[in-house]
């Protein structure tokens, strides 16, 4: 009987850690439907940005903001690089630092100075193992990043490549595509890019969105106060705050997706084995039964 | 937006009398409200503008203040933390990177705040902005609580 209650053992612990993988799940995606709703919430700040943006364009600025300075090559660039708190996500954390750390070593390889800011306990053991030195760690950003908090690290930036202390920023994070698709990338936020790959879309849409709203979004005379350059000088390092708040969002969101799949993943896994264990302790204890019968059937005849 | 566009179209067919603006205030976090008004009132950075329905199309630099709605008779406020508002079509948006109503403007403490930020040394230009921004900030804070 001792194998078949060791089984029955094994089968106890599977079914107990599919019962936690099984509520992970269940917790994660309930947070995945929070962060998916601020991230579409937080969407409308940006599309009217960009509408703002499309509305003063015919009136582009005869010098280019202080943030889109190119200086090369970078002599000290700073990586940002956002990871989630807790694990049990899959491949989530590390795809981000698979491509952060391709990112370290291209900055390094160009000659430059690379500061290292992560936030995320994942991110910070990983490169703590590495050791790659860190010179900032986060680790207040959970699954729901304020705006509040992102803008200090916003000015903070700003402050610091205005001031020439950082000649780049580059963030590592995990860009939501669809719930279907992330995908772990590095972007380049300071200088912000001109030719940007999510601008252009966004740009695109502005224009797409008067057209779609009818013939009474048509070009206003608009008055503006205190003048379009003016606006257009402030717009510039809000929308920076906007797209980097974004990258958190995005994080977020992403992370969440990571570990329901993972933990759907690994709720199927319990199940099987489960069933297979099952099937293993049958099979043990009716070999016990038959070996018994043989043992009192023998017995028998041997009385005879 | 998408509701905001039609009532828009409407309010500019109706006889000037009887519009009504839509206002719509966004944050970076979500839409803070959006609302049919009858008046609203922005804390440009040069000071309040009011703007009644039919009023040509602007686009403004917001400073630190008071935004204030009217719908019937009754007047709301929010203190609204820079930004900017664009005025078209009867349709007034404002983004901010926050709007809080003002009966829930937190003030523990922020008279000391205000005190702080006024006795803090500002030698550089970049300081003295910094500077002048905090203090524009937390008086406006705290005048629009005062008022709730």
């Amino acid at each position: 009987m001792a194998k078949a209650r060791a089984i029955i053992k094994r089968r106890k612990a599977v079914d107990n850690i599919r019962k936690i993988t099984r509520t992970m799940e269940l917790i994660a995606t309930a947070r995945f439907r929070k962060a998916m709703d601020r991230a579409v919430e937080a969407e409308a700040y940006t599309r009217k940005i960009a509408e703002m943006a499309s509305d003063l364009g015919g009136s582009s600025p005869s010098t280019l903001h202080p943030l889109y300075e190119k200086r090369e090559p970078a002599a000290n660039a700073l990586l940002l690089v956002l990871t989630s708190n807790r694990g049990l996500a899959g491949g989530y954390n590390g795809n981000v630092l698979r491509a952060a750390i391709r990112d370290y070593q291209d900055l390094q390889a160009e000659g430059s100075q690379v500061a290292v800011e992560v936030s995320g306990k994942r991110g910070q053991n990983f490169l703590k193992y590495r050791k790659i030195p860190v010179s900032a760690n986060y680790g207040h950003f959970e699954d729901k990043p304020a705006f509040h908090e992102v803008e200090v690290l916003a000015d903070r930036y700003m402050r610091l490549f205005l001031e020439g202390k950082i000649d780049r920023l580059d963030v590592a994070y995990t860009r939501f595509i669809n719930t279907a698709k992330q995908e772990a990338v590095v972007r380049t936020l300071l200088p912000i890019p001109t030719d940007d790959p999510d601008a252009a879309p966004k740009a695109a849409e502005a224009k797409a969105a008067p057209a779609a709203a009818g013939a009474g979004r048509e070009k206003a005379e608009y008055e503006f106060l205190p003048d379009a350059e003016g606006i257009l000088q402030e717009l510039v390092p809000v929308s920076f705050k906007a797209r980097l708040f974004k990258c958190f969002l995005d994080a977020a969101v992403s992370e969440q997706i990571a570990r329901m799949v993972a933990m759907k993943g690994a709720s199927q896994n319990a199940d099987e084995l489960s069933k297979n264990l099952t099937r293993q302790y049958n099979r043990a204890r009716q070999s016990q039964i038959t070996g018994d019968l043989a043992d009192i059937v023998g017995a028998a005849i041997a009385l005879e | 937006m998408a509701d905001a566009i039609p009532a828009a179209e409407h309010g500019a067919t109706t006889p000037a009398g009887s519009k009504l603006l839509q206002c719509q205030v966004v944050t970076p976090e979500k839409t803070a409200f959006a609302k049919t008004v009858d008046f609203v009132a922005l804390p440009l950075f040069d000071g309040e503008l009011g703007v009644l329905p039919g009023r040509a199309p602007l686009l403004g630099r917001l400073g630190y203040g008071e935004l204030r709605i009217k719908v019937g008779g009754a007047t709301e406020s929010y203190f609204v933390d820079g930004g900017f508002a664009q005025v078209r079509d009867d349709v007034v948006t404002v983004l901010t990177s926050r709007a809080i109503p003002a009966d829930k403007i937190e003030m523990n403490g922020s008279a000391a705040k205000l005190d702080e930020a006024l006795k803090v040394k500002a030698v550089t230009e970049s300081e003295v902005e910094e500077k002048e921004k905090a203090v524009a900030r937390l008086r406006a804070m705290t005048h629009v609580s005062r008022k709730a």
